[in-house]
């Protein structure tokens, strides 16, 4: 039988060895969340509101877990399960993982090629998709209204306490399961003991991981909240005017010579495809794990806010008419709600306590990327005027 | 297909789609107003759409290339009344290497260097589109500074050099030094203020047969009509022997009989027949706000055929689709409805016909009562009751003699003599912006050259059509005597 470690590492990553896009520090702390519930079951440890507590330190056979076990034990550090599950995510994470995909290879469920974990084992062809076994059985789980395995309904809570559930099942039909997810995740069918020290790890996972993004949550909502306002004026302020004497200024070059226009107008064409692709690129798994979800929404929100300071730079408040007046509204409502899309994600616990559900929260979201639908074209057409006439 | 498919296929499909058809707007042909990037100044709004007019340079041109075509085609329309004007800054001034310092400043080489269309925000009275001190540029420095060489400027804001009654960049005919010195102390009004080309042209005997209404050859329907018969035969047209075929039978020859008039007859002849006898009318109406639709120098609709061959596609569009791709060609007319200035809601088109009745070819009406059927602005609703609409009335009912009315016409159609020939000059811009151009053709007349250059330099004065006294003080003729006392002349 594979430990929660274990099938949580098949789980999370695709047949090429290559971690799904999700967030670096979620799958951190899933990890170790995994490791706590495996010691968990195994007798191991057990835990209350204010301490995790080895019960019994005897090795469990398992590399992973004795190595946890052992830190734990050793009792240089005491403290409650949530900062346990920072330390080992912080601290153990990369290693923990080299060491479950070691196991799973001496198994023969993985074979390690290059410096890359292809799997070639547990997999099925599903809807055109290489999934392992645990997807398939979580999904039945999750689709079905049997009562499932105790470890699945453990393996469920964890995934879905550490929002990465949607990231393995990326269509509708396991977002359409929440009430389902909500009962799973409510299910006592392990054991009073075991199920307490189940929770507290899962909740001590899903606060530990909101307390690691804490700060970058803050810092993308004050660039989004930024980016709002900056959007915001740049759609009401009336243009600032120039000055009535001869000799341009700064500002008159910047927005009437025609060779400054150029300049800003390719670096804000510059800045606004890196943005884009700062957008987009984390969908493509390779990419993804590379930088994780984190720098690249940081350097999405970033390359926005250059967009508005270069598309002041270009136009001064100054929106043109016709087609023009076209491409800079489009241009600034589509930079306007992808602030706004910043602000609802890295703020929906605020946004919750206001009463604005997860679909008004989705509307700026949806609408960042109806507002890109015509930029291309538009952008090609005001780079074709200007050098035509 | 889901939603986010649909998505994605429209915008991978929309965008080429879109660009595609604005490239044919831009290379083949169809409205181009989408793709105007701000809108057209007063100067050239109602010519806006023929882009071809200014933007001459081919496809994708230098910049340098593009800048100097745009150049030539402000020359093609202004350059003879900058010739006229003696233009002070004339580019051919600023040529040599010893002018490059000047150039580098304010090339004023390039019209485009101070007029710039497209540019509403910058754009300031007479389409200057550089801040109305742009003098700084080259008179602040060096020999050319001119508070060293006139002490009586010291203290002056450049930006009043071109506002206050002074200067011109272009036209200084009335304000030059000499000329303001020749013109001081003369008083405000002459002894015997009389616009005297005008009062020539009033007074003149027109030679040549006149023709009564029994003497008019027309189609026996057109004859039915005896106001249009009265009309005509109390017009200068009958007075000049210019009979119906003149202008209904145009191609008919002058003898012609009865029946080929009939066969050529045209019951509303278009204004071109005008130009056929009234060509320097015509020429300078083409040239004026009135005409400038007419002008012989805007470009033609682009030929979507010619434009396709250039790209290639030449056969391959279909006829029907080429024809449906067509420039839509400027309106003949201007119309009082697409006017800047304030008009009255039933202002109609312009034509020679608007302001000369078809028949009775009364210049009476035509240079006061048929500007006032459109313009509706401060200026023109002063000028009843004005003293200049006095001396009007008076002229026209013969109780001041030839010329010493003054009409609308008077001061914006202002009068020339060409060959011996008295002209009017029909387009009105020629006396206007900057108004001091009024000066030598118009004012001096009947007025001193001081009180000309205050009364015009006095916005309120003329807004109240010069009823009251020159509130404005201009010193440029004080100043010129000043400065030639100091010289020793």
């Amino acid at each position: 039988m594979l430990t929660f470690a274990e099938e949580l590492i098949l789980l999370l990553h695709d047949e090429d060895g290559g971690l799904l896009p999700i967030q670096k520090d979620a799958f951190d702390c899933a990890l170790a969340g995994a490791v706590l519930m495996d010691l968990a079951f195994a007798g191991r440890i057990d835990t209350d509101p204010r301490a995790l507590l080895v019960t019994d330190p005897a090795p469990t056979g398992d590399a992973v877990q004795d190595r946890v076990l052992a830190r734990i034990a050793g009792g240089a550090e005491a403290g409650d399960t949530r900062l346990w599950i920072g330390t080992l995510s912080a601290d153990e994470a990369p290693a923990m993982r080299e060491q479950v995909l070691a196991g799973l290879a001496q198994r023969g469920i993985v074979a390690r090629r290059g410096g890359w974990w292809p799997f070639r084992s547990q997999r099925r062809r599903s809807g055109g998709r290489v999934a392992p076994e645990t997807v398939l059985r979580l999904r039945n789980a999750l689709c079905s209204d049997d009562i499932p395995d105790p470890r699945d309904v453990a393996l469920i809570s964890l995934l879905d306490a550490c929002d990465i559930l949607l990231d393995i099942y990326p269509g509708r039909e396991i977002a359409r399961r929440r009430p389902r997810i909500a009962q799973l995740r409510k299910m006592d069918p392990i054991g009073r003991e075991v199920a307490g020290a189940i929770l507290n790890i899962q909740r001590s996972v899903a606060l530990a991981l909101r307390a690691r993004s804490a700060r970058l949550r803050r810092l993308l909502l004050l660039f989004s909240t930024g980016g709002a306002l900056a959007a915001a004026t740049t759609l009401l302020a009336p243009r600032i005017p120039i000055a009535d004497s001869f000799g341009p200024t700064l500002f008159e070059r910047l927005w009437f010579d025609a060779v400054w226009k150029q300049w800003s107008g390719y670096m804000l064409l510059g800045f606004s495809i890196a943005g884009l692709a700062a957008g987009l690129l984390p969908r493509l798994r390779a990419l993804a794990r590379r930088g994780g979800h984190n720098g690249w929404r940081l350097a999405h929100a970033v390359l926005g806010l250059c967009c508005l300071l270069l598309l002041f730079a270009h136009t001064g408040f100054r929106l043109g008419s016709d087609i023009e007046a076209a491409l800079m509204g489009a241009y600034v409502v589509m930079l306007l709600c992808g602030a706004l899309a910043g602000i609802a994600v890295n703020g929906a616990s605020q946004l919750r306590r206001l009463g604005i559900g997860a679909r008004m929260r989705a509307v700026p979201i949806r609408l960042h990327i109806a507002a890109l639908c015509p930029l291309p074209a538009l952008v090609i057409v005001h780079v074709l005027i200007v050098y035509l006439y | 297909m889901s939603r986010k498919r649909v998505f994605w296929f429209l915008c991978l499909a929309g965008t080429p789609l879109a660009v595609a058809l604005v490239a044919v707007l831009m290379f083949v042909g169809g409205d181009r107003r989408v793709l105007m990037v701000g809108a057209i100044g007063d100067a050239h709004h109602q010519i806006g759409m023929a882009c071809e007019s200014c933007h001459a340079a081919p496809i994708f041109a230098s910049r340098a290339t593009a800048i100097e075509a745009m150049n030539e085609t402000c020359r093609n329309c202004h350059e003879d009344e900058l010739r006229a004007a003696a233009d002070s800054h004339d580019g051919k001034l600023f040529r040599g290497p010893r002018m490059a310092v000047y150039r580098e400043k304010l090339d004023v080489r390039l019209c485009t260097s101070c007029h710039v269309e497209h540019r509403p925000e910058l754009t300031r009275a007479g389409a200057v589109t550089v801040a109305l001190d742009f003098c700084i540029a080259c008179h602040s420095e060096g020999d050319q500074d001119v508070r060293q060489a006139r002490p009586s400027h010291a203290g002056l804001d450049f930006a009043s050099c071109a506002s206050a009654g002074c200067h011109n960049f272009h036209d200084n005919r009335a304000l030059y030094q000499d000329f303001l010195i020749a013109h001081a102390g003369r008083p405000w009004l002459a002894p015997d203020p009389v616009h005297k080309l005008s009062a020539r042209y009033r007074s003149r005997q027109i030679a040549g047969v006149v023709l009564a209404p029994g003497d008019a050859v027309a189609p026996a329907a057109a004859l039915a009509d005896a106001a249009a018969l009265d009309h005509w035969a109390a017009s200068g047209h009958a007075a000049a022997g210019v009979n119906c075929a003149g202008c209904h039978a145009p191609d008919a020859a002058p003898d012609a009989a009865l029946a080929e008039i009939e066969a050529l007859w045209v019951t509303a002849p278009e204004s071109g027949v005008c130009a056929g006898c009234h060509r320097p009318q015509m020429e300078s109406f083409a040239r004026g706000r009135h005409g400038m639709r007419w002008h012989p120098q805007l470009a033609a609709p682009r030929d979507p055929n010619r434009r396709l061959e250039a790209i290639g596609l030449g056969g391959v569009v279909p006829q029907s689709v080429a024809a449906w791709l067509a420039d839509s060609p400027l309106p003949a007319h201007m119309t009082a409805a697409e006017a800047r200035l304030p008009m009255h809601a039933d202002g109609g088109l312009l034509d020679c016909g608007t302001c000369h009745l078809p028949h009775a070819v009364d210049t009476g009406r035509a240079v006061v009562e048929a500007c006032l059927t459109c313009h509706d602005d401060s200026h023109s609703r002063a000028y009843t009751g004005s003293v200049h609409h006095a001396l009007w009335l008076a002229e026209q009912a013969g109780e001041a003699p030839p010329g010493s009315g003054v009409s609308c016409a008077t001061c914006h159609m202002a009068k020339s003599e060409r060959d011996g020939e008295i002209v009017t000059d029909h387009n009105q811009n020629d006396t206007l912006r900057p108004n001091e151009k009024a000066i030598r053709p118009v004012c001096l007349d009947c007025h001193g050259l001081g009180f000309a250059l205050d009364a015009l330099a006095d916005g309120d004065l003329i807004a109240r059509n010069f009823q009251g006294r020159p509130t404005v003080r201009v010193e440029s003729i004080s100043w010129a005597l000043r400065h030639a006392a100091q010289a020793g002349r």
